[in-house]
């Protein structure tokens, strides 16, 4: 017994030895060069992302006393990668990039960045140049973030498979039964010849989000049987072959990006960060896609003006645990200004801010399809976020998916389905 | 006084003999431990600008009612409950088998080994193929054979469990394989003709001979996999991630997206704790039975 004891005491004496020493290791800040300041910016896929490279080299030509250096944590659980570094307190980030909405939720709740109300004034920034998306991520009338990317849902499609089969292109006011009958005119062929009408990938934004283009619903909130017609409209085609089968293209993790370059997806609905991926293989000399792909805008509802889409925003904020911050908000400023959306778009990349000179950029770089309804399809009307602010974002985000996953799978009725993701949001809503 | 001073000494020297494992163990797991069980009475998001609130047992509470939790936890019990018993008799007959003296022995065992050293993600990657419910050959061979509608088997509700507890059992199976074979050549050979003398045949001696004389590599290894199994996370992960729906939903991975995707330690850590107490529970209940069979 009083060896235990004896064992206790020593080991908590270890114990506060070694935290001791870590105590007095940490919180230095990393030198740089001669009076350079260094900005840490957290980003993902460094490899694969055109434009970093040239915001950083315009930045830093304007500004040759700071240095940024990226810190590349991966696209797969990015927002939670960023959120344990952020804890520490001590983390070296003075920059971060926001991925997605429920993400940006949790690091504003825990205080994790910056609120940029301050900066924003005193710059006097006019957030009305982002086409309403800073309002979307507004909390209590605080901007924790900017803006520079901002993506949106488009139909992309195969020409030369409408060629063969002597078929008109999609158009830029296609309803959703005209898209529908389309994709079931151009389903043809077996096996290895197999074309399919179109193409849906395992993520629930590409069937459910359908639902909301009116403009009436909002996915966080129940009941959702107005997402009916749209889960019928696809299980349909997937029942007939029109498109893949879900549980296929889950279960092999299939991407959807080498299953329309095979030539055997005649349309594909998907964010139009694909339009910088198509340009740059064009870039690498691979083929002239010019030719044989274009974009129209999403497919809407009967009574529903056209042009309605998805969007998904990409933006800068400031980590609280920085100690440079006005240096960081300078480069925050610059990325997200008219200057930055430039840069970006330069890269085939759809900047915040988006003017017709950026669509002109976008739409005359190689490797871009020449027709004007691909040009027209870059004009978007409303762009609904993907999703919402919410505080309960991350657990409602589960019940969609799994329900999603369920509905798709044919392990649950589309009724049932409805009704129970319903009931477990509603669930989740009321209890704090 | 100097007999003290002496015994003090030896205890020192003997403490800085277990110091070096035993600060790792402190620090990467004592103190997240200890940590967990305070986290599981409080309300914190894990963020160091944001203070924690003790909420008593609130999050335990809270787990009664909470639907992933509960289909987590009925997940996780039959998960353990097919897959224990399966891998347990198939590294059995396996050892058995391959304890004879047959031709290619050595090629056989690295075969059946193999699963367990190979990479989690490359073998589950291939699996999924196997098993894909559309293209996958395991399917066309189904097919072949003239059954109709082949299990969907990772996309279907009612298969999405077995697919898991089958792929545990095949990557994990050559592993005890290896624990029970080291077993059975501990046995003393004169057993056997002392049974062959008695006039016992094969059956015989594997029941009353070899099972027996196994019993303590049999306690260890239904000790590892059930504590193996209930902290189960990355088959899940690899094959399924946790659907079709919650089909597939083990407590590890719902703690994991309690902590991480909600932000909600304390809740987590509620239910690491529930789990943390299930594995006791059943690992004391294994030592009284094994305590029992040894008397």
């Amino acid at each position: 017994m009083r060896n235990l004891k004896k064992t206790i005491v020593l080991a908590l004496v270890a114990l506060m030895a070694v935290f001791g020493v870590f105590a007095n290791g940490t919180a230095e800040t990393p030198a740089t060069e001669k009076g350079k300041t260094e900005l840490v910016w957290a980003v993902w896929d460094i490899g694969s992302t055109a434009y970093y490279q040239p915001i950083i080299d315009a930045y830093e030509a304007k500004h040759p006393d700071v240095t940024i250096r990226m810190v590349d944590l991966g696209s797969a659980d990015f927002m939670t990668a960023l959120q344990t570094q952020l804890a520490s307190g001590s983390s070296e980030f003075d920059v971060v990039t926001i991925k997605d909405i429920p993400g940006y939720n949790n690091l504003v709740k825990k205080n994790m960045i910056v609120n940029l109300n301050d900066y924003i004034a005193k710059d006097k920034i006019d957030t009305k140049q982002y086409g309403g998306t800073t309002e979307q991520i507004s909390v209590n009338g605080n901007l924790y973030a900017l803006p520079f990317r901002s993506d949106f849902w488009v139909v992309f499609y195969n020409k030369g498979l409408f060629d063969k089969a002597g078929i008109q292109y999609p158009t830029n006011d296609m309803t959703f039964a005209q898209y529908d009958a389309l994709a079931r005119k151009m389903t043809s062929g077996n096996g290895a010849n197999k074309v399919y009408g179109c193409h849906y990938h395992t993520w629930r934004s590409c069937v459910q989000l359908f639902g909301i283009l009116d403009g009436k619903h909002t996915i966080i909130q129940p009941p959702y049987d107005y997402l009916k017609p749209y889960y019928e409209m696809v299980l349909g085609e997937q029942n007939d072959g029109i498109c893949q089968n879900y549980a296929t293209l889950k279960a092999s993790s299939i991407h959807y990006s080498g299953q329309f370059q095979n030539g055997s997806i005649a349309m594909m609905n998907m964010g139009s960060w694909y339009i910088a991926t198509q340009i740059q293989k064009v870039a690498a000399g691979e083929a002239d896609p010019s030719k044989s792909w274009g974009i129209v805008k999403y497919p809407h509802a009967e009574g529903v003006a056209p042009g309605s889409t998805l969007g998904t925003i990409t933006s800068l904020s400031i980590s609280q645990g920085s100690k440079k911050k006005d240096a960081a908000w300078d480069f925050v400023k610059f990325v997200t200004s008219p200057e930055g959306a430039a840069v970006v778009a330069k890269t085939g990349t759809i900047p915040a801010i988006m003017s017709n000179a950026v669509v002109d950029e976008i739409a005359s770089m190689p490797g871009f399809p020449t027709d004007g309804n691909s040009k027209e399809a870059l004009h978007v009307g409303k762009a609904y976020l993907e999703m919402p602010l919410s505080d309960k974002s991350g657990q409602i985000e589960t019940v969609l998916n799994q329900v999603h996953d369920e509905i798709m799978t044919y392990n649950i009725s589309v009724d049932d389905g409805l009704k129970k993701m319903g009931k477990e949001v509603q669930k989740i809503l009321d209890t704090n | 006084m100097t007999a003290k001073k002496t015994e003090f000494k030896k205890n020192l020297v003997a403490y800085s003999f277990i110091a070096p494992n035993f600060i790792g163990f402190a620090i990467f797991t004592l103190v997240p431990m200890v940590f967990a069980f305070i986290l599981a009475f409080l309300d914190w998001d894990g963020s160091p600008y944001n203070p924690m609130h003790f909420v008593g047992f609130k999050n335990f509470a809270n787990l009664a009612s909470d639907d992933q939790f509960l289909a987590a936890f009925k997940n996780t019990i039959v998960y353990t409950v097919e897959t224990v018993p399966l891998t347990l008799i198939m590294a059995l007959i396996l050892a058995v088998l391959l304890n004879q003296k047959i031709k290619g022995r050595d090629f056989f065992r690295t075969v059946c080994f193999f699963p367990y050293v190979a990479s989690m993600v490359a073998v589950a990657a291939v699996w999924n193929m196997l098993f894909n419910p559309g293209m996958g050959p395991v399917n066309e061979i189904l097919r072949g054979f003239g059954v109709q509608n082949p299990p969907g088997w990772s996309a279907d509700k009612d298969w999405a469990m077995t697919t898991i507890v089958q792929f545990s059992v095949w990557k994990y199976m050559g592993y005890y394989m290896i624990l029970y074979l080291a077993g059975l050549q501990g046995i003393n050979p004169e057993l056997y003709e002392a049974a062959n003398l008695d006039g016992c045949n094969g059956w015989q001696r594997f029941w009353n001979v070899t099972i027996p004389q196994l019993s303590a590599t049999t306690f260890f290894v239904l000790v590892m996999l059930v504590i193996q199994c209930f902290k189960v996370y990355d088959v899940v992960y690899m094959i399924t991630q946790a659907g079709p729906g919650t089909a597939t939903l083990v407590m590890v991975y719902d703690i994991y997206n309690k902590a991480f995707v909600y932000s909600s330690f304390g809740s987590a850590s509620a239910e690491a704790i529930v789990l943390f107490a299930l594995v006791l529970i059943v690992t004391l209940i294994q030592f009284r039975g094994q305590r029992k069979t040894e008397a």
